[in-house]
């Protein structure tokens, strides 16, 4: 019984480490510019939507995460085989994992503002200096949170695996979370401001993403910021769940039977299915599709 | 049938740019035998620069494939890269001092089934597939086995999952401190598979040039050697691994300064906290 509640605490403990790492993840990659985003602020330019608006685009989030968490979780295991404290060898792991993340942040910049130089897009330097530093200092706290958390799986659950696959199986799943929850904040509701409501996309309009902020011009900053706000947290609390979940169903029901943990992950997935398909049906009762806006009529 | 958009034209013939890569990084990789000649780790550091050799082939591959409009395919080629060549490396450094030539034959097997499988199974059809997925699986089984054994000094697979750890004062063998035990071999799968696909990924687009691509593909390959050369510390000795840690560092920084130096002459502008300067007509 202590043990089951012991688990349960690391569980949520790893859990929130998770949330933690889900909205720092997807903030970095909205300030970046990085997956579903990026194929707009890549075609601006060229149908002629001049912008400073940072464009990084490493990979896929998945595989980009995978690699900057397997990293820093390969050179933590790394400094801990050479007797360093786990604490100390995880900080150092992920700054180092952040150095590399930052210099293929500049790299991506560079190379595609300079492959679009026909289309008159320059290449803005204070957007390298002040973003790739803020894409590093949240994506430290991404990287740094789930080798944390994978290191607490390893030593506290005893998971069987060495902690650098740990790392590449929750990086690629953090930057799916990330992918698939926070990036249609961004990409599908801040670029298109220009846009009248229920307008949807035509053709014509693409590349035409919002450069004008409410004062000069808009940065990937003030993205940051509306990430920060609705997708940095949605993206948390579903790598937080997930990570919760996939850890709890083993910790409470391994005990019962082998199948136990196998049946209540099916049972998860099939009430998130329910609850899931509920909000959709709701919201496209209540949100679309776009009718004439109601007059008061007095 | 997918039709060929020519991008960045000009520049070092690919051919040229295969048979430097595939010569040059087989060379590399043996040369990290000097370690078992002359009993020292002093040599690992080949097998990193057998990696970055094997990287600019590689960039150079998937420009080529993805030139029959596989936009979004570009980090997918990486991964099929590194993916055939992990298993290939992992079972030609079964076979000790053949291990880089059975690697190469092992993986263009490997490759050749998948470039046949995306031909005529998935029906990609796309006329360059079977030769670029060889020579990807090549490049990325040579990239593993490379940076393998820079990390702990063999290419041999009794290096690859022998660790030691210190115990009472004792030195002893363990399997879980070795690069397989530990998946410090995941860890190089990941900087291979992003570092082959990131320069060609990066510098897409009408104006790609060559030369500036090539330089960003060296320029990872030694970002990814800094990275194995800090992980190398638990495995070899520490001079030996500040050897090849220094040598990563210079090769890095000379390739990034390059780089940059390339990107400036390639860009439009080089502005420094400027507004957008809006084309003649507006958009």
């Amino acid at each position: 019984m202590e043990e089951i509640v012991f688990g349960i605490g690391i569980t949520a403990l790893a859990g929130a480490l998770a949330t933690v790492a889900g909205a720092a993840e997807d903030t970095e990659s909205d300030i970046g510019s990085q997956g579903d985003p990026n194929s707009q602020v890549q075609l601006a330019p060229q149908m002629g939507y001049i912008h400073r608006i940072f464009n990084k685009a490493v990979a896929g989030e998945p595989p980009a995460y995978g690699l900057w968490v397997a990293l820093g979780a390969g050179l933590a295991w790394a400094f801990m085989a050479m007797q360093i404290n786990p604490i100390l060898a995880i900080v150092l792991g992920s700054a180092l994992a952040v150095f590399v993340q930052g210099v293929y942040a500049t790299t991506a910049y560079l190379g595609r503002t300079a492959s679009l130089a026909k289309f008159g897009q320059p290449v803005y330097i204070d957007i390298l200096k002040s973003m790739t530093t803020v894409t590093m200092a949240h994506a430290f706290v991404a990287i740094f949170t789930t080798v944390a958390m994978c290191h607490l799986m390893i030593g506290a659950l005893g998971h069987p695996f060495p902690l650098p696959l740990l790392g590449l199986v929750w990086g690629i799943a953090l930057g799916a979370a990330g992918s698939a929850t926070g990036n249609p904040f961004y990409g599908k509701e801040r670029q298109y401001q220009e846009q009248k409501f229920g307008a949807g996309v035509p053709i014509s309009a693409s590349g035409n993403i919002v450069r004008y902020a409410e004062a000069g011009q808009r940065n990937s900053l003030d993205n940051g910021f509306f990430s920060a706000k609705l997708g940095g947290p949605a993206s948390g609390i579903c790598f937080g769940l997930i990570v919760f979940f996939e850890l709890w169903r083993t910790v409470v029901f391994e005990e019962l039977s082998i199948w136990g943990p196998i049946i209540v992950g099916i049972v998860v997935i099939l009430v998130f299915a329910i609850i899931d398909r509920y909000i959709e049906v709701w919201a496209r009762k209540n949100f679309g599709p776009y009718t004439a806006p109601e007059e008061a009529s007095t | 049938m997918s039709v060929k958009v020519e991008v960045g034209a000009g520049g070092i013939p690919h051919n040229q740019i295969l048979i430097y890569g595939l010569v040059g990084s087989l060379v590399l990789i043996y040369l990290t035998y000097l370690n078992t000649i002359t009993n020292t780790q002093y040599f690992s550091f080949f097998g990193g620069l057998a990696a970055v050799a094997a990287l600019i082939w590689g960039t150079d591959t998937i420009k080529h494939l993805c030139s029959y409009g596989l936009g979004t395919g570009v980090p997918s080629a990486g991964m099929i890269a590194l993916g055939s060549g992990v298993v290939a490396a992992i079972f030609g450094a079964t076979t000790g001092i053949f291990a880089p030539i059975v690697t190469i034959i092992v993986a263009a097997i490997i490759g050749a089934v998948a470039g046949l499988m995306a031909n005529h199974v998935v029906r990609m059809d796309i006329p360059v597939m079977i030769v670029s997925l060889i020579e990807l699986a090549i490049v990325g089984a040579m990239t593993v086995l490379g940076l393998t054994a820079m990390a702990c000094g063999t290419f041999e697979f009794l290096g690859m999952i022998t660790g030691t750890v210190e115990f009472l004062g004792f030195t002893v063998q363990t399997y879980e401190t070795s690069v397989i035990g530990g998946s410090i071999v995941a860890v190089i799968f990941m900087l291979g598979a992003i570092a082959i696909q990131h320069s060609f990924n990066a510098c897409l687009g009408p104006g790609e040039k060559q030369d500036r691509t090539l330089m960003l593909a060296a320029e990872c390959g030694f970002l990814s050697m800094i990275t194995v050369a800090i992980i190398s510390f638990a495995f070899i000795g520490f001079l030996p691994a500040l050897v090849a840690l220094l040598i990563s560092i210079i090769g890095w920084i000379y390739t990034y300064v390059k780089y940059i130096e390339l990107s400036k002459r390639d860009a439009y502008a080089w502005l420094d906290a400027k507004p957008i300067l809006e084309p003649k007509g507006g958009a």
